[in-house]
This record gives structure tokens, C-alpha cells and sequence, in this order.
């Protein structure tokens, strides 16, 4: 009894709103992680012209396509379009959370190398704003009570190089994660734009999952 | 002694098989090769650590070696390397060495060998070389049957213009392989299949994240591996590393740290700084780049030793610095800077200064700056400092301010610490500048004075004080106060002799005065203006003293002589001057300045002595004289300019030039022959006195035309060359005229007077009257013989047998249409048209009608329109003579039918045809236009002679017969 009360209780912040009436449901928190994600893309467009200059050739150049030879633990956002289609809400936005988690963790290892005070206020407020769309992702999940994802012990993302790692294969690193950021901000874009479609109206929906979980 | 000698011998042959044993020993174990070699690598520093040690060395001791050592690169037989490595050396130590390669260890395989030698020159013997130890091979890399392509060095860090070598492994890639270098491709040379090296020479400093070099597949053009080249600046030296103190408890060390040789990617931190004193055997990290402080001791150590260290990863460098620290002293500034007693004329000021120790003086400097001088003064100070700033000026704005030094080891200055005064005012220190005009004939007199310069009157001057004293008789003081910045004042005094007294003022007090006395006889007799020339610098003259009791003499004039205002100007002189320079801004050449020089008498009294007068520089004239020509005759004529100014000139008029031109050769006497400008010969006459300005030209040709112009000359020029002015002598005998043209008046008089005297003569030969008929003689004879019943018909006697009853037009045209409404221009005309059209419906036929024809006012075609043939309708506008007037085909057409008529009308038929030459078209109606001498007059206002038959006058309307109709329709198509 007292661990069904405690598991209530853990899960009453994740429904948010839940003895409001008139709820708005999970509308305006996806439309505002749509913004959300389009800011950042116009964001990151910016960083990456600097940072990528500061990389120097060949990593500035417009046709720069190295291979992905440091970069696999990144997570990927092409997929499939199937696939995509496919995906549930739940495991659409999993993704999506789980990406900019390690995406995020990734990213603050650039700052690290960047000399420029320029450069490290330019990630820095990057950061800040990715991790907001982190929170904002959250927020959608929790409003659509799907649980965060947990990181499974001993895959923490790491961004320490092995001893046969060279700073120019760092630097690919670093040109792959900035390409693949823009990538998922642009795949982002398109699973909120979906979910916002599919929300409408957003009060049965919100309905459906308090019953899916139990209430 | 015997036993002594059986020892020494046994010590000798032990010693001697020591020896031989020995030499047994190691000759058994030749040759002393190097053993256990062991290699290590540094990757990072491309190094190999050699490490070896010689077993067979016998005894314990030390043995001069050398190692020859071979270093072979790809294969043993490729020796790329062999040197010597000297060192001293005991049996089984282990001998280091180490050897940097310039290629990348990665790279290729390395192999390793070394001999070794004695070299000790107690064992001579053993100087040979040993075996070679057998090859150790260095093989860092492995890529043998690796897809992957190796770039090496990895992550390099080198300084900023030395060389490096770099290489690629491509494993099992089959593919060309390009290198590049930031975007530019590298070319270098292959050392196996698998292998290719790349020096670079003087590589750059580009950025602080390195500088990429990279390597591709030409075939799938892609970026296969690259390594990033960290490039250094080189660290420099410190320069211009100075220390000092200001206070005994700390020592501030500077320099100047040069470029920053930090890098990014963690690869090397900004050049530390270490400041290490040699004496104390302290060392201090300074964590700035440029400055470090080094706390004092109490220890009262006065010489310092320090050595100034940076280093970065790849240098290290180090600059010293040996000093006394009480000759380092910079003291702080001085503080509590005052001024005391201030006057006009100084001031005392006084500052503090912080203390270094009762052993310590220090060198102030005070400097006052002031009016745009600067005065440096220099002061001993211990604590408190003070000193007198004399000769200061009144009215003064200062700056003083204070700066200090160690004064017994000078080092360096303070800051300065200063501030601002003001000196009070004092009295003007000297008198006015006075001088006055006086107008002739009157007591007025203007008094001018120059204000005081700065110098001299020690503050703002408020006002000029006048005090008149009447010197010949005894009368009150006149005073008057004129507040400043006037300069000037009209004083009216009567015939005595006045002296006057003008002071200035200012906030502090009155000026000297000055003094200047107004006679009561001027006795300014005419004296003659003396020319002089001036030059651009100004006028240079002179004078002679009349008398020899003088104080002084005085020039005035004026610099605007053409102003009203004039601004006058003087200039006082001592007693000993007769000559002077009189120069001016604003002199400006082609002005005239006229200049008057006065002697001041012992008493103050001032008399014109001389007059000047002359130009800066003279100009050419502007303007020639305005000419008038009088008393013209047929022999001379007289031309004045009496208008034209000679003062006002650019220069001394010194004449005129009058040049005539004529069409005579010879110039009259008196004139000679010039040239002008444009290649015209006239005659010049010269007029030498500037006041005659009237000029009679004689011995002229009656009837001829003369051209004259006049131009003032002076000493080096003339005026401008105008336009001639024509003159015309008149003709010497004009009564002539008068004989002529009388008698020929009066006779047409007399001609005209006759004329109207006999005008009924005249009348009667040229024009004479019509006779009438009633009264004709004939008439009275044919009625008295032929037929006494006979007489002229009359209108009575006539049986008309039709009756047409036209319209007299009375008045406007217009109006003869009753209630009808004008009708304009087109309409007219198309009601013309319309009703001169003889239709068949309408046409009645030829029918009788009673006609006057009078053909020479061509009525044969006003009858056949009018009366003939077109019997309008009682609705037909009489109107249609407005169209008959305004066509010049009708006209035409008349014509034509006038001719036809005369032509055609056979003599038989026509009876009586009266024929009148003086018949008036306007005598029937008055208010007809002039036009209507086309219309026909109407029937009723002649008396009928006679009927004529209508066909006759004017035949039927046919197409083919009407002449006027088809002219008058033209092309139109209304007949049809």
C-alpha cells in the first residue's frame, strides 16, 4: 500500500495540471518546443559558422563531408522514413530526449577547447538554450505522462578521447556533432510539428493517458 | 739491508706478474662490445633512448670510452645516421643516450647498433675498436594490412619558423593519396610503396587551434586522416625589465613581455614568469605577464640580484637585473598642495610629501605655468615643502604644480600634483596713450586714447577719467569719466588753452597721468604735402626739427582715409627721432595715406611741422575722365572732364593724355603720332598739370567726323584704353541751305494759292458735272418738234403686269428677317445653299419681271438670282446675299456671267439699256457694307426703263446652262 502511495506520488509531477480545469493540454507546451527547436536551429547556424572557422580548413569549407570515423557514439537522426512514420509519441519524443541529453553532454565538451571568450560565451549560451529544450521536452512527456528516460549505468555519454584519438579526428568530432545537432533540430522540428497536428484537440488526449496510467 | 733488498726485489716480480696478468686478462676478453642495448621510443619527441652497458670491462674502475653509434632507417643496410658518444664508464653500468629523428618514429622502422673504444691513455693498448653489437629494431607503427591511412606526427607542437618533417601510412590503400596544407596541396617523396614524407620548411604561425594538414583518396574524395600541426610563436625575451619602489615595503618589477605563445586544444599555456633573487635565493611565479611586486624584507638588504625567467613548452628564456634598491626609489607624489598670501605679484606655495626615512631628501620641482610662459623652479624637501612664487603679474591666471625625486640617487620623477591661482589686480603701472584732433576753425577738440596692453594695466579697466584744467585763466577742474572700452572723446572748448589729463582705472586704482595741452593759437600755417613712396612694409620719412626744445613728435593719419571713421592712428616719438617707419595692416596699395608730422614743445603743446602723403604702391587708373565736348564748330571743339577727381585715385594723376583720331595723316601741331594698343595710329596730345582738365582740339576740317578719348597718366602707367567718342565738325556754310529751300517753299505756296483760286476751272476740265436729263436740251427740243405728248415714263404710266415686292434691307440683315433668329456663318450658308437651289418642285418657271439693270455694278447676276429665276419661297432668307458676298467663286462666276450677257443679249432686244458711270452703290442704302456693291440693288428704288423679258435676261435653270449655280455649289452634292 505504501509503495502504490509512494509511486502516486512520484508520479503526480509528471501530470502536471491534474486537478486544473480547463486544461489546456499539451498544445501550447509542443507548439512552444516547436519555437523552441527552430530557435536553436537559428541559433546553432551561427555558432557553427564560428566555430567551424575556428576549426579552420578544411572544416570551414562548404563541401566538407569527412567520414564518421570518432563519431558513432553520436546519436544519429537520419532515419528511415518509414521508421519515422511509424514511431509513437512516446518513443518519438524518447528519441528526441535521449538525443539532446548526449548531444548535450557532447557539446559541453567543445568548450573545453575553444580559447576565445567569444567562442566559450557563444557555446556557453548555446548550452543554456539546448538545455532548455531538454526541460521542454520533459515538459511534453510529462504532460502526455510518458516517464523520462533513465540512462542505463555505464553508458554515460563521454567525450574523453582515446589515447590513439588525434586532435584533427577530434576536430571531425567536433564538425559531426555540430552536423548532427543541426540534424536532429531539423528532425525536432518536423516530430513537434506532427505531434502539434496530432494533439488537436489536445483534452482527449490528455484524458486517454491519465487512463493509460492508471488513474 | 739484505732483507730490505730480497722484499723490494719480491715487490717488483709481484708487481711485474700484477702487470703482466693484466694485460693477459683483457686481451682474453676483447673486444669490449656493448651489450644489453635496449631501445625506447618517444613518440611525441621523436626520440629514441639508447640504453647499453660494456660487461667485459675489468677492474672497478672508471674507463674512458667512446660508442660509435649507427642508426639505419627502413633496412639495416640504409644507415641514415653514425656518431660518437664519448663518456667515462665502470664495468656493467648502464650507459643513456638519446637520438631525435626528424622524421616521425611512426614512420619507418629504425635499427640500432654500436662499437665501442677505450679511449684512455693508460691503457694505450686497448685503444681499438670493438665488434658491432647486433641491430635492434624500432618499430613503432605496425599498419602493415591496415584500410586506415596514418598521418604522423600526431598533434605535433613546434615553433613558429623551423622545419618538420611529416609522412603518411597508407596500409593496403591502393588509392592516390594528395596532402594538403590548410587548403593548399603538400608534395613530398615516397620512401616505400606504403610511405610518403612531407618537409615543411618555416612552417607558420597561423591560429592558436593549429594548423590542419590533411591527406585524401583522389578517387572517392574524402578526407582520410590529417593531423593537426600546433605552431608557437617563438617566446621572446623580456624586454626593458625594470624594478623599483616607491615606499621601502615593495618592489614592483616591469617588463615588457612580447608576443603571447599560448595555444588552444590544451596544447600550451600563455610563457610563465619567475622572478628568482639570487642573494635571498627566492623565487616568486608572477601572475601577471608584465609586472610581479616582491615583498621587502626587514633584513635591509640593499642589493638585489634578480633573474627574470619565462618559459613555454619549447623555450626558456631569462633576463638579469642587478641593482641598489635605494637608487630604485620612485617616490609617490606629492599631496596637499596649497597657496598661501597671495598678491599681485606672488604668492607662497606649499605641499607634503610622503616620507622615505629620515635619510631620504628629496629634489622637488615646481613649475608655474603662466601667460604662456613656464618657470621651473627646484626645491630640497625632507617632509614639507614650501616656496616663494615671486615677480608674478597681476590679473594672472598660474598654474603651479609640484613634482619630486630621490635627490641623492636620482631615478625617477613623481606624478605631478598641482593646482590653479589667480593673482589680484593692480593699479595700471603706466599712462594712456593720448592724442587728439582738432577741427579747423572750430574749439572742438576729439581726444583719442589706445587701451592699456595687458601688461601694463593689471587688471580690467573700468573707465578712462578726463580732467580739463584752462590754462589761461584760473577756473574749476572739468572732470569726466568715460567707462572703458571707449577710446575716445569730443571735448568743446573756447579760444583758451586748456591741459588736459586722461587716467585710466581699474578695480585696484588709477594710471599716470597723461598729459597733453590744447593751445589757444594752433598757428597751423599751410604748409605744402610733401609726396613720399611707400612700400609694402609701410612709408619711411622724415622731418626737421624746428626747434630745439622738443619732447617729442607725434605722426597721425589715418589707416581708412576713405571711411568716414577714417580709424585714426598715431605714433608718439622721443625727442631725438626725425625719421620713422610708419607700417600698417591695413595699408592697401592704390590708397593714398596722408600723414601729418607735429613737434610737442617742452609745455605739451603740439605743432604740424610736415605733411606727407603717398601709396604703399601705386595702381594703374581705373576709370578714364567722364568727357564732355563743348563749343563745337566746323574747326574746333573744346573737351572738359571737369568732374573728374584726382585724389581719389589709385596713384599721382600726373596728367592726361587726349588721343584724336581722324582721317587726316598729319597730327595738328602740338600732337604727335601713337599707337595704340590695337595697331590704330592717332594723334596724341600730352596734358602735364593733373588741374587742367580742359582741352581744346583745333585746326579741324569742317564736315568730318573725329574720335576722342581722354586718359589720365601717371609716372609709370596710363588709364584703361576705352571706347572713342565720336564728334562730327559741323559744314562752313550752312546759309546756303537757306537760299534754296525759301524760294522753293514760296513757289509751292504760290502754286497751291492758284490752284484754289481756279479750283471751278479746274472742276470743270477735269471732272464736270452730270447733265441732268430733265433739264437736258435735247429733251426740250424733241418735245417741242417730234412729240408734244411725249414725255418720260413714269412709274405711274407703267401697267406692271406682275408685281414683285422685294425687301429693302434697312439696318441690320439680321434684323430684316422680322421675328426670325440671327443665324450664324454655317447656318447661313446652308440656308443659302438650300434656298438657292431651284428645284423642280419649287420652280415656278420664267416669269415676268420689271429689272434695272445697272451691269456696271454687275447687276446682270444679281437680277438673275434676285429677280430672275429664283422666286424664293416667302420663307427664303434674304440672307443669301451674306453667302453671295463671302464667295469668291461667285464673284468669279458673276463675272463671267456679267461678260456672257454682254456677249450674248442680242442688240435687238434690248431696248434701253441706261448705262449710269456715277451710279453709287451706296446710293440706294447707306447702311449697306461695302460688300454689297455685289448686291443688286433693289428693283424699287430705280424707276424702270423698260420691261425685259426674263428668259431673255436670264435663261432657265438647266444642269447644263446655270454657270453660277454649278460654281456656286462647287463639288457639292446638294444638287443633285
Amino acid at each position: 500500500m505504501l509503495a502504490c502511495l509512494c509511486t502516486v506520488l512520484w508520479h503526480l509531477p509528471a501530470v502536471p495540471a491534474l486537478n486544473r480545469t480547463g486544461d489546456p493540454g499539451p498544445g501550447p507546451s509542443i507548439q512552444k518546443t516547436y519555437d523552441l527547436t527552430r530557435y536553436l536551429e537559428h541559433q546553432l547556424r551561427s555558432l557553427a559558422g564560428t566555430y567551424l572557422n575556428y576549426l579552420g580548413p578544411p572544416f570551414n569549407e562548404p563541401d566538407f563531408n569527412p567520414p564518421r570515423l570518432g563519431a558513432d557514439t553520436l546519436p544519429r537522426a537520419t532515419v528511415n522514413l518509414e521508421v519515422w512514420r511509424s514511431l509513437n509519441d512516446k518513443l518519438r519524443l524518447t528519441q528526441n530526449y535521449e538525443a539532446y541529453s548526449h548531444l548535450l553532454c557532447y557539446l559541453r565538451g567543445l568548450n573545453r577547447q575553444a580559447a576565445t571568450a567569444e567562442l566559450r560565451h557563444s557555446l556557453a549560451h548555446f548550452c543554456t538554450s539546448l538545455q532548455g529544450l531538454l526541460g521542454s521536452i520533459a515538459g511534453v512527456m510529462a504532460t502526455l505522462g510518458y516517464p523520462l528516460p533513465q540512462p542505463l549505468p555505464g553508458t554515460e555519454p563521454t567525450w574523453t578521447p582515446g589515447p590513439a584519438h588525434s586532435d584533427f579526428l577530434q576536430k571531425m568530432d567536433d564538425f559531426w556533432l555540430l552536423k548532427e545537432l543541426q540534424t536532429w533540430l531539423w528532425r525536432s522540428a518536423k516530430d513537434f510539428n506532427r505531434l502539434k497536428k496530432k494533439m488537436q484537440p489536445p483534452a482527449a488526449a490528455v484524458t486517454l493517458h491519465l487512463e493509460a496510467h492508471g488513474f | 739491508m739484505a732483507l730490505f733488498a730480497v722484499f723490494q726485489t719480491t715487490f717488483l716480480l709481484t708487481l711485474l706478474s700484477l702487470r703482466t696478468h693484466q694485460s693477459e686478462v683483457l686481451a682474453e676478453h676483447l673486444p669490449l662490445t656493448p651489450e644489453a642495448l635496449k631501445v625506447s621510443v618517444n613518440s611525441a619527441q621523436q626520440c629514441l633512448h639508447l640504453q647499453w652497458t660494456v660487461h667485459n670491462l675489468p677492474y672497478n674502475q672508471e674507463f674512458k670510452m667512446i660508442f660509435q653509434i649507427q642508426i639505419s632507417r627502413t633496412e639495416t643496410s640504409n644507415v641514415i645516421w653514425m656518431g660518437n658518444y664519448s663518456t667515462t664508464m665502470k664495468r656493467n653500468e648502464t650507459v643513456h643516450w638519446s637520438w631525435e629523428s626528424e622524421l616521425p618514429l611512426e614512420c619507418a622502422a629504425h635499427f640500432v647498433r654500436i662499437r665501442s673504444v677505450v679511449d684512455d691513455a693508460r691503457f694505450p693498448e686497448w685503444n681499438f675498436w670493438s665488434s658491432w653489437s647486433s641491430w635492434q629494431e624500432v618499430n613503432v607503427q605496425d599498419s602493415t594490412g591496415q584500410d586506415t591511412l596514418f598521418v604522423f606526427p600526431k598533434d605535433k607542437l613546434v615553433e613558429e619558423g623551423s622545419n618538420i618533417t611529416i609522412c603518411y601510412i597508407s596500409g593496403n590503400i591502393q588509392n592516390d593519396i594528395s596532402c594538403y596544407l590548410e587548403g593548399e596541396q603538400i608534395h613530398g617523396e615516397q620512401l616505400d610503396p606504403h610511405v610518403s614524407t612531407f618537409k615543411l620548411e618555416n612552417v607558420p604561425f597561423i591560429r592558436k587551434g593549429g594548423t590542419n594538414i590533411y591527406c585524401e583518396e583522389k578517387q572517392r574524395k574524402a578526407i582520410s586522416n590529417g593531423t593537426v600541426l600546433f605552431v608557437s610563436k617563438v617566446l621572446e625575451e623580456p624586454k626593458d625589465f625594470s624594478c623599483e619602489t616607491r615606499d621601502f615595503k615593495t618592489l614592483i618589477c616591469t617588463w615588457d613581455p612580447g608576443a603571447n605563445t599560448a595555444l588552444d586544444w590544451s596544447k600550451q599555456p600563455s610563457q610563465s614568469y619567475t622572478l628568482f633573487e639570487s642573494y635571498s635565493g627566492k623565487k616568486k611565479h608572477c601572475e601577471e605577464k608584465n609586472r610581479c611586486n616582491w615583498q621587502i624584507t626587514q633584513d635591509s638588504q640593499e642589493i638585489y640580484n634578480f633573474t627574470l625567467i619565462t618559459e613555454n613548452y619549447l623555450r626558456k628564456r631569462s633576463v638579469n637585473l642587478l641593482f641598489n634598491l635605494t637608487h630604485r626609489v620612485h617616490p609617490m607624489s606629492p599631496f596637499s598642495v596649497q597657496f598661501e598670501n597671495i598678491s599681485a605679484t606672488s604668492a607662497v606655495m606649499t605641499w607634503k610629501v610622503h616620507s622615505l626615512g629620515d635619510y631620504f631628501t628629496l629634489l622637488c620641482q615646481v613649475e608655474l605655468h603662466g601667460e604662456g610662459k613656464m618657470i621651473q623652479h627646484n626645491v630640497s624637501v625632507k617632509a614639507n615643502g614650501k616656496y616663494l612664487l615671486n615677480e608674478l603679474e597681476p590679473n594672472t591666471e598660474y598654474v603651479a604644480q609640484v613634482h619630486c625625486a630621490d635627490d641623492n640617487h636620482f631615478w625617477k620623477w613623481s606624478e605631478w600634483s598641482g593646482r590653479d591661482f589667480t593673482t589680484p589686480e593692480a593699479a595700471p603701472s603706466e599712462a594712456p596713450d593720448v592724442w587728439r584732433t582738432m577741427k579747423s576753425g572750430s574749439h572742438n577738440v576729439t581726444l583719442f586714447w589706445k587701451p592699456l596692453s595687458k601688461f601694463h594695466a593689471n587688471g580690467k579697466i573700468l573707465f578712462y577719467n578726463v580732467a580739463v584744467e584752462n590754462l589761461d585763466k584760473p577756473s574749476r577742474l572739468e572732470h569726466r569719466s568715460i567707462p572703458a572700452p571707449a577710446n575716445s572723446t569730443e571735448l568743446t572748448l573756447d579760444g583758451c588753452s586748456y591741459q588736459i589729463r586722461v587716467t585710466a582705472s581699474n578695480s585696484a586704482g588709477a594710471s599716470p597721468a597723461a598729459v597733453i595741452v590744447v593751445s589757444a593759437a594752433p598757428g597751423n600755417k599751410e604748409i605744402e604735402e610733401e609726396i613720399i613712396e611707400g612700400t609694402e612694409d609701410g612709408f619711411s620719412m622724415s622731418w626737421k626739427p624746428q626747434s630745439g626744445d622738443v619732447m617729442g613728435y607725434v605722426v597721425e593719419w589715418c589707416d581708412r582715409p576713405q571711411d568716414p571713421l577714417c580709424d585714426f592712428q598715431w605714433k608718439k616719438l622721443g625727442p631725438n627721432t626725425t625719421s620713422t617707419v610708419i607700417s600698417s595692416d591695413a595699408f592697401r596699395p592704390g590708397v593714398q595715406y596722408n600723414f601729418r608730422i607735429y613737434e610737442l614743445s617742452t609745455k605739451r603743446i603740439a605743432h604740424l611741422l610736415e605733411r606727407k602723403t603717398g601709396y604703399t604702391r601705386e595702381l594703374a587708373p581705373s576709370d578714364n575722365p567722364h568727357v564732355v565736348t563743348n563749343n563745337l564748330t566746323s574747326h574746333s571743339f573744346t573737351l572738359s572732364w571737369k568732374n573728374y577727381s584726382t585724389k581719389s585715385q589709385p596713384a599721382f594723376i600726373r596728367g592726361y593724355h587726349v588721343y584724336l583720331k581722324s582721317k587726316e595723316e598729319q597730327c595738328q601741331p602740338g600732337a604727335e603720332k601713337a599707337v595704340l594698343p590695337d595697331d590704330t595710329v592717332c594723334c596724341q596730345y600730352k596734358i602735364d598739370n593733373p588741374e587742367q582738365k580742359t582741352f581744346t582740339v583745333e585746326n579741324l576740317k569742317p564736315e568730318s567726323f573725329y574720335e576722342f578719348l581722354v586718359t589720365p597718366h601717371t609716372s609709370f602707367s596710363e588709364g584703361p584704353s576705352g571706347t572713342f567718342t565720336k564728334v562730327r565738325t559741323p559744314d562752313e556754310y550752312p546759309y546756303m541751305l537757306v537760299h534754296v529751300i525759301v524760294p522753293v517753299v514760296i513757289c509751292v505756296v504760290l502754286l497751291v494759292c492758284g490752284c484754289l483760286l481756279k479750283s471751278q476751272w479746274m472742276k470743270d476740265k477735269c471732272y464736270p458735272d452730270i447733265p441732268d436729263p430733265y433739264k437736258s436740251s435735247v429733251l426740250s427740243l424733241i418735245k417741242s418738234k417730234e412729240n408734244p405728248h411725249r414725255t418720260i415714263m413714269s412709274i405711274s404710266d407703267c401697267i406692271p403686269d406682275a408685281i414683285e415686292v422685294v425687301n429693302k434691307q434697312e439696318g441690320s440683315k439680321i434684323q430684316s428677317l422680322g421675328t426670325r433668329k440671327s443665324l450664324t456663318e454655317p447656318e447661313l450658308t446652308k440656308l443659302s445653299y438650300l434656298y438657292l437651289l431651284p428645284t423642280e418642285k419649287n420652280y415656278s418657271g420664267p416669269g415676268p419681271c420689271i429689272c434695272f439693270e445697272n451691269y456696271t455694278y454687275n447687276q446682270a447676276a444679281s437680277d438673275c438670282a434676285s429677280c430672275g429665276h429664283a422666286p424664293v419661297s416667302p420663307e427664303a432668307p434674304p440672307s443669301q446675299w451674306g453667302l453671295l458676298t463671302s464667295s469668291e467663286n461667285l464673284l468669279k462666276a458673276l463675272e463671267k456671267n456679267y461678260m456672257n450677257s454682254l456677249g450674248e443679249i442680242p442688240a435687238g432686244e434690248t431696248t434701253l439699256n441706261y448705262v449710269s458711270q456715277l451710279a453709287s452703290p451706296m446710293s440706294g442704302d447707306k447702311d449697306s457694307l461695302s460688300t454689297n456693291a455685289l448686291v443688286p440693288p433693289p428693283c424699287s428704288e430705280y424707276k424702270m426703263q423698260m420691261a425685259v423679258p426674263l428668259c431673255l435676261a436670264s435663261p432657265p435653270p438647266t444642269e447644263n446652262s446655270d454657270l453660277s449655280s454649278i460654281t456656286l455649289l462647287g463639288p457639292s452634292e446638294h444638287y443633285r
